[in-house]
Order: structure tokens, then sequence, then C-alpha cells
């Protein structure tokens, strides 16, 4: 048989980059080597792990190598046993084997003793097994209970490494054999795909061992023939028997991963109804409550294609799954919004699980569910933040742990991460690791990260542990760290999910993940729930009941009153401080440019302000024809097709896939690949390929070379940015809405904001502050009127909001609410009554010092004060008695600038002046603008303004330009801070709290910028007025 | 009246590391940082050229480096700091007796003794500024008819120096509470009621503020006032030792001063004796007619205090050494004291036959060194390496050498070649192999060998390997 022509080698246990530092080849690597080196068969075998299972068969499926499903594991007393596949029954018990010994540890490990592998060894009926016994006495102990659990199934594994003991380890395996009869085969230990991957295995084994190389050398491998080897290579290492044994053993395990077919839960459906009638029936249900005047005609030609689509394809099970998610939020009153590409059909419109009628936004979307792709829908479902659990839960409970999990996120490597990593393991310091980081500028277009510090520390690459820093970093970029959990994409199985795919836990308390990630997700056709949370969803939802404990009036998403004209004049004038989506800086100046005027308007304004469009270059063109200043014209008819609504420009990420297909003649799948290049091509260069095919086929539709260009460039600019439309519009619903709240009942918008945050924008100072530009009265938290949250409350006819004492900083929710509900009726009479209700002494003292206690005990200096005194009070009748003390005298009532700086320091906002107009009325700002002044003043003109610097913003598509806002008492004021003028005053431009600015006014419309000339530092202003307040800096 | 000096200095960790540094070194911007982790260090130290451009005290790391992209980072080590200090007293302590250590960055002195004898506080200052000549510190100094009101007035930067109780009491009045050391918590409660100055606390009544504050706080007070006494732990130097001795007539070679070193060396036993200390180095000095001195000092390989032994180990050293001129007097100095530890068990002990005493290795070395030389006596180290020409290292004998672990068993042989010499491969029978060494890619020494065992044609065993540039022999098994 040696040397036989049938023969090809096989690989029996591989360890790839999903063991975590303990193999440096991803399966993908080491599926093309095993290709180029002719192997019939390589198992895949993650230690007690199948996360890289599916990257490999993806791989491998369209190949003649056949891919094992395998798994390692180590028992401190056995050795190391490898698990093999044999037959789709065997698969699902390694699952469930990997899934026990993972659920038994913490994140990140497992546990398996030979006690437990041995008790299980019935339940791996269909599993063989490798074994690499430990010692001569590993292996009289246990190879008769190995036998008889593992009866024909047992191997030795021999692995020829060219190491000092081969010949003894030889001589053992054949002894091993003689004595006990289990046969024995060749198998290397394989952790990369090829001997150069040596170093980076190095590198990772002192990385995991926290130690500089050098300390670790012991630890290290002799050489570098843990690789695929050749197959003369193993033909010259090994015995032919040994390696015949192993082909042999290889034809036994026949399972593979396209055998799996996932079942959708089916309770759902009612007993002898098929599931797309179910559906078909709830939609028409629906049509009925959206439509009450009656569905249009080709809106319900819409829907039986869509009901045909989803009926063909068989996803009714998915739509019934998330229906079911949303019938439950309705019930509890949960606001939700459901989003993704087949969010916006008809369907989902009709199930509730969207609020965007199809109806008002006239738009053909084109990935919703197609034949061609036959993929599964993608649907994300947003749900209020505060309550999103609830949904878990339900889901936990539903469908039991069993069936249910969440699915995996795999850490990388990133640059800094594997920098510092390398750098450390290399024995550089801390500090040289950050001295070297400072020279990498990640937003620099034109050099990459080795390119710039070769050029800036040239010395770095001229040392050989240098020459490695960069080399070793570069290949441990993108290597997986570990795996952590989706943030709210559940998989549902119909049976155990344990028997698909094995089942962690994660680092949150009950909280279990798969082992596969949403790549994985996808090639394997499983379905996905995204349960999502947002912030907006919570405030909208507080707006709406407040609105109808205030106004008597029921509102929910879907029946705001659409397209009024007063909610898009406030947004036009930039008026959208919370409003969903369109309140960030950016934003606020293409509000007033864009001018948007109808539901589709937002659409496009919240896709437009995004690194993608900008990089394209699509606003200018985009707005110039909006503003009828440039014709609106197509090359050709098609392209009009594709192009209409947004005037020629593409904007979204749909457009820019269509175009492709009906301007290039991609097919739809070319054009699905294309996409996913689109999302990925700055780590994978993959959009390449795409260039020339594109251009090609462009050029032969004549259209021009010119035009061709700047399609791909546009295609390029989207690159990881592009924001697909359905998207857009789904936000574009809550973004509407929130404007309509803000725009008509104020009050409760702030007041449900205030009570929602954080919501990652702005501060309850700056949404306070922009409350008192809207004539909202804002009152400070007190002991006698406050409750835990902000409120409403009715005042001179009006609504006013009333501040809850959870703007407190550092007060324990949880017993404040069970306190106040002791509150007397007509409020507390005295200080130590809130003691004797059971208020501690540390909570008097911060409310003393927020001034909540004010009406009560006098100014907040005074109130702190006597409630300092109740510390050390034991009884409470002398409490009262001490109020009154006779060695002490009333503490001076705090100046306006302390009672500032105390409410700032206690709450992080004052109700009181602002800082700044103090500070001009004593006259420290001479010669500054006010914001309020700057719309009075003519464009060019130079001035000096000052203000809080509250946000610091440096996108990364601005080229070098900063934003900063500041604030003083009057409103905000935009500073547009150039490179050099930033680098020129450097000190102010990063540190300083109060900025002077000298500079000249810019006039565009409504929008003001200051373009800034001098920069001056004058937080020390502040500083005699001790005031602190925090800025949000380059996010 | 009790009167009493604070030197606070702010950066002396930073100073002292500048002081040895050259003038272009001194002007690139340095900061020391401290906090643990990295990302949420602060600059806690800086020098001038790093204010100049910009940095702060408290400045977060980040910022720090952004605002200044080629600042030099250092951590700050409270322990080195504070050993300056004890550097800083000793220094001192020539001038001033009672100098109590307040750590890491303070040193109180009680001086109504002193002062007369300088002349009041500008002689005294100039005294101790004389001592800096070399280490050029940024220090404040303050005076105060109490401890504390001295430390505080130094440690916010008032360099007052007054008699007058009166005025340093005003002065201190007016300090913000966060100079006083109060408890943090405190202090922010005092300046959350508006009290924010030392002045303000001290209006407030005694009984009020106890029933607030517990007895700490109106302790504190009493002691600022001087109402209660501020026990201090004043600075002890180390022991030193150091002995003269005329030697009556001129004495011209090393040999006739063993004698009479005898008795310094038997007073030095004493001294050790009585302090449970040995000695690692001593110093001879001799002086000559014309005033000049020869010195020689004398290192010991292991702690030594009983006499025979130092008097032996000095007689070996001084056997090699030849007096110029002849001697008028001797000196003897004691160096690197250290306290007596047991001895820990080494190689010797524990290869050779029978029980040797524990010390015979020690002495043995410091015998060979005394007579060869230091770097004469060197032991052999094996290194935790792959590969066999980085695995055995030597190095100059130590007391203590750790030895390393070594690799685990591999079959190598007794002899290994300094340097490998080519063969023919032709003429060698392999025998066992190959064992495939590739490692050390990370340095400038990497290896990629195939090794065997292999005889020759003289039927030798040796241990030869092929690489890319051929065959080579590297050691002999037989």
């Amino acid at each position: 048989m040696a040397g036989s022509p049938e023969w090809a080698p096989v690989a029996l246990h591989c360890r790839s980059s999903y063991s975590f530092l303990r193999a440096a080849s991803q399966p993908q690597e080491l599926v093309q080597r095993a290709i180029e080196l002719g192997y019939q068969a390589l198992a895949i075998t993650d230690e007690c792990s199948l996360a890289g299972a599916v990257k490999a068969y993806v791989a491998a499926r369209n190949s003649p190598l056949k891919l094992i499903i395998g798994s390692e594991f180590q028992f401190p007393e056995l050795g190391c046993l490898v698990v093999l596949v044999q037959q789709h029954q065997g698969y699902a018990q390694l699952c469930s084997l990997i899934t026990a010994a993972r659920r038994r540890a913490a994140k990140g490990s497992y546990q398996l003793s030979s006690e437990q592998l041995l008790a299980a060894s019935a339940q791996l009926s269909d599993c063989l097994l490798l074994w690499r016994p430990l010692s001569e006495k590993a292996f009289s102990d246990y190879y008769q209970v190995l036998q008889e659990a593992f009866p024909e199934r047992l191997w030795l594994a021999y692995s020829r490494h060219y190491q000092a003991n081969d010949a003894l380890q030889y001589r053992r395996y054949r002894d091993y054999q003689q004595q006990s009869g289990i046969p024995v085969l060749a198998a290397c230990e394989v952790y990369y795909h090829q001997p150069e991957r040596q170093p980076l295995y190095d590198i990772m084994t002192a990385i995991r061992l926290g130690q500089a190389l050098t300390e670790v050398v012991d630890q290290l491998l002799p050489n570098q023939q843990f690789c695929l080897r050749s197959s003369a290579e193993l033909q010259r290492c090994y015995p032919m028997a040994w390696l015949t044994e192993a082909s042999t053993l290889s034809q036994r395990c026949q399972f593979s991963m396209n055998e799996l077919s996932y079942q959708y839960p089916a309770e759902l459906v009612p007993a002898g109804r098929s599931a797309d009638d179910y559906l078909r029936e709830l939609t028409y249900a629906g049509v009925t409550q959206r439509f009450p005047a009656g569905i249009r005609g080709d809106v319900q030609e819409k829907l039986e294609k869509e009901l045909g689509l989803i009926a063909q394809l068989g996803y009714a099970y998915f739509f019934l799954t998330i229906h079911d998610l949303v019938q439950f939020a309705q019930q509890r009153g949960i606001l939700y919004q459901g989003r993704g590409s087949a969010a916006n059909s008809v369907v989902c419109y009709c199930l509730q699980i969207t609020a965007v009628n199809p109806d008002q936004i006239d738009v053909l979307f084109e990935r919703f569910i197609s034949v061609e792709r036959d993929e599964p829908p993608d649907i994300d479902v947003d749900f209020e933040h505060h309550r999103r659990e609830e949904i878990i839960q339900y889901i936990y409970q539903k469908y039991s742990r069993e069936r249910a999990a969440l699915a995996a996120t795999v850490i990388c490597y990133r640059l800094r991460s594997a920098f510092r990593d390398v750098g450390k393991a290399l024995g550089f310091s801390e500090a040289e690791l950050s001295y070297y980081m400072r020279h990498i500028d990640r937003r620099d277009q034109q050099l990459d990260w080795q390119q710039q510090l070769q050029q800036q520390l040239p010395q770095l690459a001229q040392t050989t542990r240098g020459r490695w820093l960069l080399q070793l970093t570069e290949q441990l970029r993108g290597m997986p760290r570990h795996l952590s959990q989706h943030v709210g994409g559940f998989v549902i199985a119909a049976t155990s999910l344990t028997q698909l795919v094995p089942v962690e836990n994660a680092s949150m308390p009950e909280r279990t993940v798969i082992q596969w990630d949403k790549d994985d997700i996808e090639t394997l056709k499983l379905i996905k729930v995204d349960v999502l949370a947002l912030g907006m969803l919570t405030a909208l939802s507080k707006m709406f009941k407040l609105v109808a404990q205030f106004h008597h009036r029921q509102l929910d998403l879907a029946s705001l009153p659409t397209d009024d004209p007063a909610v898009y004049e406030m947004l036009q004038k930039a008026d959208s401080i919370g409003v969903f989506q369109v309140e960030s800086r950016a934003q606020m100046n293409m509000l007033p440019r864009l001018k948007p005027a109808r539901f589709y308007d937002l659409v496009v304004q919240i896709a437009i302000v995004r690194p993608g469009p900008i990089q394209g270059d699509m606003v200018h063109p985009y707005l110039r024809r909006r503003a009828g200043l440039e014709p609106v014209t197509y090359p050709s008819a098609e392209v009009q097709s594709v192009l209409e609504r947004t005037l020629g420009v593409p904007i979204f990420q749909e457009q820019v896939i269509k175009l492709a297909m009906v301007a290039a003649g991609f097919s739809g799948g070319e054009a699905d690949q294309l996409r996913r290049a689109m999302a990925n091509w700055k780590s994978t260069g993959e959009l390449r390929k795409f260039e020339q095919r594109l251009l090609d086929g462009m050029l032969a539709r004549g259209y021009s070379a010119d035009y061709s260009q700047r399609i791909y460039q546009q295609i390029c600019g989207f690159g990881e940015y592009g924001f697909p439309e359905s998207h857009s519009a789904s936000f574009a619903n809550l973004a509407y809405a929130s404007a309509w709240m803000k725009c008509h009942y104020p009050a409760a918008f702030y007041c449900a904001l205030l009570n929602s945050l954080p919501m990652g924008f702005y501060s309850a100072g700056q949404l306070i502050a922009d409350a008192n530009r809207h004539h909202i009265a804002v009152l400070p938290a007190d002991i006698q009127s406050s409750d835990w949250h902000h409120q409403l409350i009715p005042l001179q006819a009006q609504l006013a909001i009333r501040l809850g004492l959870c703007i407190i900083k550092g007060l324990n929710g949880e017993r404040c609410r069970v306190l106040l509900a002791r509150r007397p009726q007509g409020g507390y009479q005295h200080l130590a009554q809130l003691r004797e209700l059971g208020w501690s002494a540390t909570e008097l003292q911060q409310l003393a010092a927020a001034d909540a206690l004010n009406k009560l005990s006098g100014h907040r200096y005074q109130s702190q004060w006597q409630s300092m005194a109740l510390t050390h009070q034991q009884l409470p009748l002398l409490a009262q008695l001490s109020e009154v003390e006779t060695d002490d005298t009333p503490l001076a009532r705090p100046l306006e600038y302390q009672d500032i700086a105390g409410d700032y320091g206690t709450t992080g906002l004052s109700l009181r002046r602002h800082p700044l107009a103090l500070l001009r009325d004593q006259g420290r700002l001479k010669g500054c603008r006010s914001a309020a002044e700057l719309p009075l003043l003519r464009h060019q003109q130079v001035l000096e303004v000052a203000g809080i610097v509250t946000c610091r913003q440096r996108p990364g598509t601005a080229g070098g330009v900063t934003f900063i806002t500041l604030e003083d008492e009057t409103g905000l004021i935009n500073i547009v801070v150039w490179q050099t003028t930033a680098r020129q005053f450097k000190q102010a431009y990063l540190t300083a709290r109060l900025l002077r600015v000298r500079g000249i006014l810019e006039r565009h419309g409504e929008v003001i910028h200051i373009i800034a000339g001098r920069l001056s530092d004058a937080s020390s202003e502040l500083d005699q007025p001790l005031l602190t307040k925090r800025s949000r800096d380059f996010h | 009246m009790n009167a009493w000096l604070y030197v606070h200095a702010p950066q002396l960790l930073l100073d002292t590391q500048l002081a040895l540094q050259t003038s272009a070194q001194q002007q690139q911007p340095q900061v020391l940082l401290a906090g643990s982790r990295v990302g949420a260090r602060q600059v806690v130290q800086y020098n001038q050229a790093a204010a100049a451009a910009g940095i702060a005290l408290h400045m977060a790391e980040v910022t720090a480096t952004t605002l200044v992209a080629e600042l030099q980072l250092r951590p700050y080590q409270v322990a080195h700091e504070q050993a300056i200090l004890e550097q800083l007293a000793q220094l001192w302590y020539q001038d001033i007796a009672h100098i109590a250590l307040y750590p890491p960055q303070g040193l109180l002195f009680e001086i109504a003794s002193v002062l007369r004898l300088y002349g009041g506080f500008q002689g005294l200052l100039q005294q101790l500024q004389q001592r800096l000549q070399e280490w050029p510190i940024r220090y404040v100094v303050a005076s105060g008819d109490t401890p504390l009101r001295a430390r505080l007035l130094a440690q916010a930067g008032q360099s007052l120096l007054s008699n007058d109780a009166d005025s340093v009491q005003q002065a201190v009045a007016q300090l913000p509470i966060s100079a006083s050391d109060l408890e943090p918590v405190h202090i922010t409660r005092l300046q959350q009621v508006g009290i924010t100055t030392i002045g303000a606390l001290q209006q407030r009544h005694r009984s009020a503020l106890g029933k607030r504050f517990g007895r700490a706080m109106t302790e504190y007070l009493a002691r600022l006032n001087g109402e209660l006494p501020m026990p201090q732990q004043y600075y002890q130097p180390p022991a030193q030792f150091a002995q003269q001795l005329d030697l009556l007539a001129e004495v011209s070679s090393w040999q006739q001063l063993l004698f009479p070193l005898r008795r310094l060396l038997q007073q030095l036993e004493a001294f050790l004796q009585a302090r449970q200390l040995s000695v690692r180095a001593l110093l001879l000095q001799v002086k000559h007619r014309d005033g000049q001195h020869t010195e020689q000092l004398i290192g010991f390989a292991h702690p030594v205090w009983q006499l025979k032994d130092m008097l032996g180990l000095t007689q070996l050293q001084l056997e090699r050494q030849q007096l110029t001129q002849p001697a008028l007097e001797l000196a003897l100095q004691a160096q690197r004291l250290e306290p007596r530890q047991p001895h820990h068990g080494d190689l010797v002990q524990a290869s050779s036959e029978g029980a040797a005493p524990t010390q015979s290795l020690g002495e043995l070395v410091s015998r060979l060194q005394a007579r060869l030389g230091e770097q004469a006596v060197q032991i052999a180290q094996p290194q935790r390496d792959w590969r066999p020409q980085q695995v055995q290292q030597w190095q100059v004998w130590q007391a203590g050498t750790a030895t390393a672990m070594a690799m685990p068993q591999l079959p190598r042989p007794l002899w290994l070649l300094t340097s490998e010499q080519a063969i023919d491969p032709q003429q060698w029978q392999l025998q066992w192999g190959p064992e495939r060494l590739a490692s050390g890619w990370w340095d400038d020494a990497p290896c990629q060998r195939d090794y065997y065992i292999a005889v020759d044609q003289q039927q030798r065993q040796g241990w030869i390997f092929h690489s890319e540039q051929g065959w080579f022999v590297h050691g002999w098994f037989t």
C-alpha cells in the first residue's frame, strides 16, 4: 500500500484560531492549505468548541476536501482526547457533550472530568475517540475502562514532531497496542497551517501565559513542525500502516454540516392549521385594523406578493415568531418598532411589527426577501430599553433555555489590542508601547499603520524585535480572542438547540450563547430574532402616558397625525434637541439646508448625514438639486427608476446595489456579494474584485467612464457606513414621532426624555436649558413635593416639570421610593421627622447638599449643617431638641455662585442663572458676544465669544476639523476649529472648560458658525466661583 | 516657645531624577504618572519644560500625551521617593538633630535650639541650601509655632518664616480647607456648608464640630493650635562604623598594618555583634606624611561578622597589594552593613558527599575571588532555551546566585564544544535522529538545526547537526 497512488493524507487533530490563543491559523487557512496539499479529509478539532466549524465548512464546501467535525478535550489524568463525529447523530452528541462541559464552568472555560466522560459514553455512541495518553501510568490506569466505554471506537493517536523523545514514544505506542489491542493511527497535532506561523504561535503562547516570550521559552514548542505536512513528509515520518489506519477512520466520518436543518418553533400555529394559512389569517385581521378605510389595490397586490414569497420560501414561522413577541409587548404596554429589510413590508405592517405605513412612503423595498437570494429575512425589533429584559424573559419562559439562546459575537484582535499584547510578549514596556502607539493615526487614509511607524520612528524597524512587533501585530489582527454575546440576536429552535450547536455561558448570569456568530447563522440558514433596546422608545412610551394623563388624549406610534406642517417647520429651524436621530450637531446643521417637508425627506435626512454619503460626495449634489440650483438628470431610464426618489443621487445602500444590477448588469447573487464586500471592504479589500466588473458592465451599457468611476467611488465611500433605506425609514418614523411630541406637547416631551436618560446625546442640563428656551418652567427637586422621577405638574394654567429626587447623585432609588411613600400628606414638619421616618443621615445630607431640604430647614448650608448633627443622634425624641443648638451660630447664606456650584456638584445642572450670566454681570467677559446676539450680526464679522465647552467633536470625515460647542446663558454657539488653529492653541483647544474664541462669523442661511482664529483658556474664571461641568469630548 | 520648620518638596522624585540628567535632557518635557490602571493615570510631578507646554497637575495621561506628543512618561514610585526623603534627612542631619519624616515629601525640623546657632531663619536656610548644591530640588519651607501649622503652610506653598505666633495663625486661617489634612470626606462636607477656610473652621464651636465630625476633628484643631502636643518620631541615621588609629611609627607595607588593623576589626566585631549585623565590604584608609590618602576596598563574597573571617580575608586581599608611601594613620570604615541572615544551601552542599559545612562554598569562593579577582570566579548557569548554544552561560559568581530552571531532560552530550566544527557526513554513521530544533526567532541568534547522534570512523559517538550551513559536530557522548 505504501506510496500507492490512492493514498491521500488526512489530518484528524487540528486546532484553529477558535481555540483562542492555542492555535495560530484561521479555519479557512487550514482548509485552504489542506486542499493545496491534496488531503482527502481534515478535522477541525478546537478545544471544547465548534466555534470555527462553520467557517471551515464555508471554506471547504465546494472542494473535494472532506471536513470532519470534532473537538479536543484535555484531561489532567488521562491526557488529550479528540472526539470525532461519524453521522448526524454523533454531531448532536458532540454538541450536547460540549454544552454540558461548558455550562458547568464560567464563561470561556469548560469542565469535563474523565468520570463525566465515561458516564456520557452511551451518549457518544456515534462518535470516534482519539487518545494521546499522558503517560504510561495514565495508559495502564485507563485503557480498559476507555476500551469498554468506547468499543471499536477508540484509537491511540501517535504524533511525531522530530523531538528528542520520538523513538521512545514510538516504542511506547507499539507496546500500548500490543498490550491492549487498541489500534494506533498517525495524527499530527496541527496548531497552524504552515511552518511560517511558528512565531505567531509562540507569541500567542506568551500572551496566553501573560509573560514575556523570553520568560516562557521552556513552554514553547521546540520547532515549527506543528503544521499541515505534505504527503511525502508524512510517509517519511510515520509507518504506512498507521497512516492508512487514519485514512480508514476518516472514511467512517460521513457527517456534513449541510445535513443540519433548522426547524422553526411550531407551537405558535394552532393544531390542524398550516403556518401559511395562519399567517394569512393574522395578516388579513391586521388589514382591517391598519386600513380601516379599505386597502388600496396596489398595496393589496404587494401584500399578496409578499405572502406568496413567504409561503414559497417557508418563512411563515419566522413571521409568526416575531408576531408573537410583539403581541406580548403590546399586552404589556411595551413600545417597540421593527426595522430591517423585511420590516418595511405590508405583511409586517399588518402584523403590527412595524408602524411605518407602506402607503405613506411610496417606495419599493428591494431588500425584502427574494427567491433568488434564498436567505432568511432580517427583522430587528427595537423595544423600550428599560423594558427589553421583560421580552427576553418571555422568550426564555416560552421556549425554555433548552431551545433559545443568544447568538455569539466573535471578539477579534484589533490593531491596538494586538499591538499591545504582541509588544508585551516581546518584552517592550508599557511606556514604549504607548509611545509608539501615539504615532499611529488610524484616520490616516494614505498610510497604513506600519508605514506610519516606519516613517516616523525608523529606528523601530531596525531592530529584530521591532520588526517582529510590526509583523506579528499584523498577523494577530483579526484573530479571534473570545466569544461574547450578540446585542440581542436570539436563536430559537423547534426542539433542543443543543442538538444543533453547542451552547455556553455568557458573562451575564443566566444568559447563554451559542458558539456561532451571525455569519455562521446566516450560512446555515438559521433564524435569528433580534431583540434590541432603544432609549427613544422608552421616552416615547412615557410621553404617550403623560399626554394621556394630562391631556386625556390616547396616542401611539401608528396614530400620530402624519405630515404635520408645524412639525416640519420646527425641524427646518433646527429646533431638534431631543428629537431622535436628528439632534446631533451635524444633523442640526443639515436641517435648515435640507428643509425636510414630508416624511420621505426625513428618511433622506437621517441617511445623508453619515460618513458614507459624505465620503462619497453625495451631500452637495443632493442639496443643490433639491434647492433647484442644478437640473435633475439621469443617464438612463433604468437609473432613473432607481434614483428618482433621491433626485438622481444615490443615498441609500439599496440604491447602490440596485444600480449595480440595472446599470452594470450584476445578477442578484453578485449584487448580494457586493453588499457583503461593502460591509467589510476595509478589512479585506474584497471590493476591488468588483471594480473592473462594475466599470466594464457600465461601459458596455453605454455609461460614460466618468459616471461609472463616480459610481464606483460612491460604492467605496459607502463602504462600511452605508445606511439602508429600510433602517432609515424606521428611524425616520421615530424621529417624526418625537418631533411631533416636541412640537405639540413640549412639557411631556422634556419630562419623558429626562426620565429616560441616559439617551446618548444630551445631558439633563442641556435638555432643561432647551426646555427653558421653549418657556417650559422647570422646578427644583424638593423633599416636600418631588417624586423619585421627574413629573409634570400644572402651574399657572400650564404644565411645568418638577425635577425628581433621581437627579441627585448618589441617592438609592429603591430606598427613596419606599421613603417617599411615607411622606406625610402635608409634607414634613421638621428635619428630625425625616430621620424618624427612615431617611438615613447620609441621605439627608445628600438631600440638603442638593438644596432639596430648602423649604424645611433653610438654605443648603444650614440644612446640611443641621442634618450632620443628626449623624450621632440615637434617640429620635432628642432629635427634635437638637435642632436648636446653644453652642452654635447659624451659617452664612451661600452666595449665588456658591449655590450654582452646589447645584452642579450634586445634580450636574442648575436651575439658577447660568455661570456665564454671572461672569458677564461682573464684567469678566468684556467684548464677548452672547449666543442670542449672533443672528443679528453680519456674515464675515470678526467677533469674540465665550462659553462653557459642552462638546468637542472631530468627525473622521471632516479632514482635521473639530467642532466645538460652547454654551452661554442665552444658547449654544458652534465653533469650527481648523487643524492649524487647534495646533497653535493646543492647550486651550484640548483642556479648556471655559473657552474664549476670537473668530469670524459665517452664516449659511440660518446656520451660524464661528471660524476660530484664536482660542484662549478662560477656565480660571470659573475657579473663582467654583464650577465644574463636564464636556463630551472627542467621540 | 517651640519653633518648627517644615520643608515640603512636591516634586522630590522627579527633581532627583532631573539632577542626574544632562542639561539637554532636563529640557525635555517629562512627567511622573500615578494611578494603577493604564489610561486612568494622572500627572503628579512635572518639570518646567512640561509646564511650559501646558501640562498641569492631575492632568489625565491621555490629555497630557495629546498635548505634548514627545512627553516622557515615568511611573511615580512612592517607595523611591520615600527612600530619597530619607537621604535628604540624612544630609540635613549634619545640621539639625531633630528631624521628623513626613513621607513621601515632607521633613519637619524642631529648630528652637538651632535657630540661635545659625543666627535666625536666613542663616539656617542658607545652611540647608548649601547642602543641596549638587541636588537642586524645589521645595517650600515654612515655620510655625506648632508642627501642624508649619506643615500646612509649607504644603500649601506659603513660605512664611516668622517667630510671631499671631501672624502664623493668621496665615493658616486663610488657607483653604482643602489644604488641611482632614479626611477628604470631611473636607467635602465642610466645603458643602460653605466652610471653605481653616479660619472659618476654627470659628465654629468645638462641641458643634465634635457632634458632627467626631473627636478626631476636635483633636486635630487642638493640635493645630498647640493645645495638644504632637509627639514626633525623630530620624535616626543608619548605623555606621568608622574608626581610626594613629600608628606610632611609620609603617611601610600592608602586611605590617595587619596588627593594628586587628584592633580595629575587634572593635568592628563588637559593633556588629551588638547590632546583629554583618558586613560585605571594608574600606581601609591610610594617611601619609604629606596629608595624602591611600584607600583600599576589601569586598567579601558573603556577609561576615567574625574577627577571624574578616582578618583572614583581608589578609588574603592585602597580600597582592603594595603600599607606595609609608603610613602614619589607619582608618577603617565598614561598608554595606546588612542584618544577619541564615544561609541558604547551595550547589556544593547538595552534591558533595557527607555534610559539608554550609559556609564552605561561600568561603571558598570568597578566598578564590580574594586571590584571583572577582571576575575570575564564574558559575555556569543553565538557561531556559531550546537552542543548545544558548542553554549554558557563564556568570560572575555571587552569593545566593539563583539557579535557573533547566530544560526538561533531553539527550545532550557530556562534552559540548564551545564552537561547532564542520564535518564530512560521509565519515559518520547516523544512529538516532533527527531532533529538530527551530527556535529563537525573536533574537539575533535563531537556530534551525536537525541534530543526530552518530558515530565517526573512530567509533566515537558524537552529537552532529545539519543546518543550512552544512554538517557540524557539536559535542561528544564518548
